[in-house]
């Protein structure tokens, strides 16, 4: 065997191998969860037991007996509506950066820097907001507090998708007499529907996974997913079988939205980056 | 026309000029409620004693609030711990995810595949991270010390001088995905000629590495610490999930500290002064990030 090809295989072979256990490291977790998801409560707390009868014991206590659906709904809502509004507002300002070039690449710079804005900072005087209006351990408080970040989000990611619709269309369309309103409406809403879509599913993600704002903002019946989930871990065995449970129904909408945003998100987060 | 139209106060068709602005309208309208009132409010608040469990007896405290976290020692460990966590997780981060990037970069077969899986981690809620991990680590119920035990291997995850770095682990569990994501679309975007011409040359490997794609990568390196570094900043979840600070304050991060301040002793005036010290801190890197990203810009046209 020639230096070269030893050398190719060599390679071949670190390289197969140091993938192979990042992915095992990626997804051993995952397995787990699933795995003692599937245990019956008496054997949840032994991590020697590998191979079991699955018991639905869990699965059906979480969905039958417990609150989650409920949570799951909240967490639901409150995405949904910050999306909707996100893009309502985001869709329309990105047209303006884009076109009119609005304020700039410091303009755009800023819809990027708003997402960067410590949490810290505006849980004090959201919460006191909130408090005043009588509104916390209610929904429009979280949803207020995630419009924070899903907004300047679903923006940026909205202006980087405008910007790659070509000009021409909409004059066309103008030519062809249609007002500029009707241009935006007709014309560039479509072209851009892939972006708004993946827009849409990343900002979604965000208001999903949030736990610091709705840990202070929500409570009782006004509780969001990740909120219930934290007040699983009691240190008593038999509730890590219905922890695991929980922590699947949050994990896999989102995984299963990801592999559809995925190949939009390098351009998304590129965002109004390129003509800053 | 049109100006004289408007300064009379007269409806005016829709103008190349109004348009724009109109359109801006409704985002601006959300952001400056939701972010600049409350930026505003929490400065004000700052300035204050301002106990939430004596809303009639908040009083101006000029600085106060601020020199007072001076001479407040867990104040300072918050942003010791923070500052050691930011820093080990992203340049862990930042070495495997450069490095998986690379092998990932030129893997013969299944590189969309093992790409998305390698990315799932970014998208799972960090709760869920910190309690799967909580559980995976635990002494007599997980699964990890379980395995190394059969090793002969004993490490108290969540004990004292272990803690902090478990935590790190965790984040470049859920984070390392973020930086190959990033690192990756970089390489496939690098231009072609400058490898092709050291291979010309006869340059080995690691020649090329640090004389060709080093140099090339530079900038996309830069912007993915720096918003790697503004997001690390926020560590929350995993602490409050397994540690809450613990043990002995080891693990107590400044936004961890703020929560503690602001929302279980309610002391909000505090809690105001300390996010601001981490809003200078942000607007910092992020005035970093600006300039990085319009050098890029104009490097690019």
């Amino acid at each position: 065997m020639t230096v070269p090809l030893l050398r190719r295989r060599l390679y071949l072979a670190l390289q197969t191998g140091v993938v192979g256990l990042a992915l095992l490291t990626v997804l051993f977790p995952f397995f787990w969860i699933f795995l003692t998801s599937l245990k019956p409560p008496d054997l949840v707390a032994r991590p020697d037991v590998w191979t079991f009868l699955p018991s639905a014991a869990n699965w059906r206590e979480v969905f039958l007996e417990s609150d989650v659906p409920r949570y799951i709904a909240n967490s639901l809502l409150v995405g949904v509506v910050t999306v909707a509004i996100a893009l309502l507002v985001g869709f329309p300002a990105a047209y303006s950066f884009s076109r009119y070039g609005t304020g700039g690449g410091l303009a755009r710079f800023a819809v990027l820097a708003a997402e960067m804005v410590p949490p810290a900072v505006l849980i004090v005087p959201l919460f006191l907001v909130m408090y005043r209006l009588a509104l916390t351990n209610t929904l429009v408080a979280v949803i207020a507090a995630h419009l924070t970040f899903v907004v300047p989000v679903v923006t940026w990611f909205l202006i980087g998708f405008v910007d790659e619709v070509p000009r021409e269309l909409e004059e066309q369309a103008m030519v062809d007499g249609y007002t500029r309103g009707q241009a935006i409406l007709r014309v560039v809403l479509p072209a851009v529907r892939p972006g708004i879509a993946a827009a849409g599913i990343f900002g979604f993600v965000l208001s999903w996974n949030d736990m610091f704002y709705a840990l202070i903002l929500t409570g009782g019946a006004s509780k969001t997913l990740p909120v219930a989930i934290a007040g699983y871990w009691t240190f008593r065995g038999i509730e890590m079988g219905k922890m695991a449970v929980a922590i699947l129904l949050a994990v896999v909408p989102v995984l299963v939205a990801s592999f559809f945003v995925q190949k939009h998100l390098v351009k998304g987060l590129g965002g109004g980056a390129v003509k800053m | 026309m049109a100006v004289e139209a408007e300064a009379n106060g007269m409806a005016i068709p829709a103008s190349r000029w109004g348009l724009r602005y109109r359109l801006l309208l409704p985002l601006t309208l959300t952001l400056g409620a939701v972010l600049l009132y409350p930026l505003l409010f929490s400065f004000w608040v700052s300035l204050h004693r301002y106990q939430l469990t004596r809303l009639q007896d908040v009083r101006f405290a000029g600085l106060r609030n601020y020199l007072k976290l001076f001479e407040d020692p867990a104040f300072w460990n918050a942003i010791l711990n923070t500052l050691t966590f930011v820093f080990g997780a992203v340049t862990l981060e930042l070495v495997l995810g450069f490095a998986l990037a690379l092998l990932l970069h030129r893997l013969p077969r299944f590189r969309h595949l093992a790409r998305a899986m390698l990315l799932t981690p970014m998208f799972v809620t960090p709760i869920a991270v910190g309690l799967m991990f909580r559980f995976l680590l635990n002494q007599q119920l997980g699964v990890l010390p379980w395995l190394l035990e059969g090793l002969g291997i004993r490490i108290d995850w969540f004990g004292p001088g272990m803690a902090l770095f478990s935590i790190i682990l965790i984040d470049v569990w859920q984070w390392t995905p973020f930086m190959l994501l990033l690192l990756l679309a970089g390489l496939e975007s690098l231009p072609k000629a400058p490898f092709e011409a050291a291979r010309i040359d006869g340059a080995s490997a690691w020649m090329t590495f640090t004389r060709v794609t080093l140099p090339l990568m530079k900038p996309v390196l830069l912007v993915a610490i720096v918003i790697r570094g503004l997001d690390a900043f926020k560590v929350f979840e995993y602490i409050y999930a397994i540690t809450r600070g613990g043990p002995g304050g080891s693990t107590e991060t400044i936004l961890f500290y703020i929560y503690k301040v602001g929302f279980r002793f309610f002391r909000m005036g505090e809690a105001a002064a300390m996010a601001y010290v981490l809003v200078a801190v942000t607007l910092a890197l992020v005035t970093l990030l600006y300039l990085l990203m319009t050098r890029e810009g104009r490097r690019r046209s």
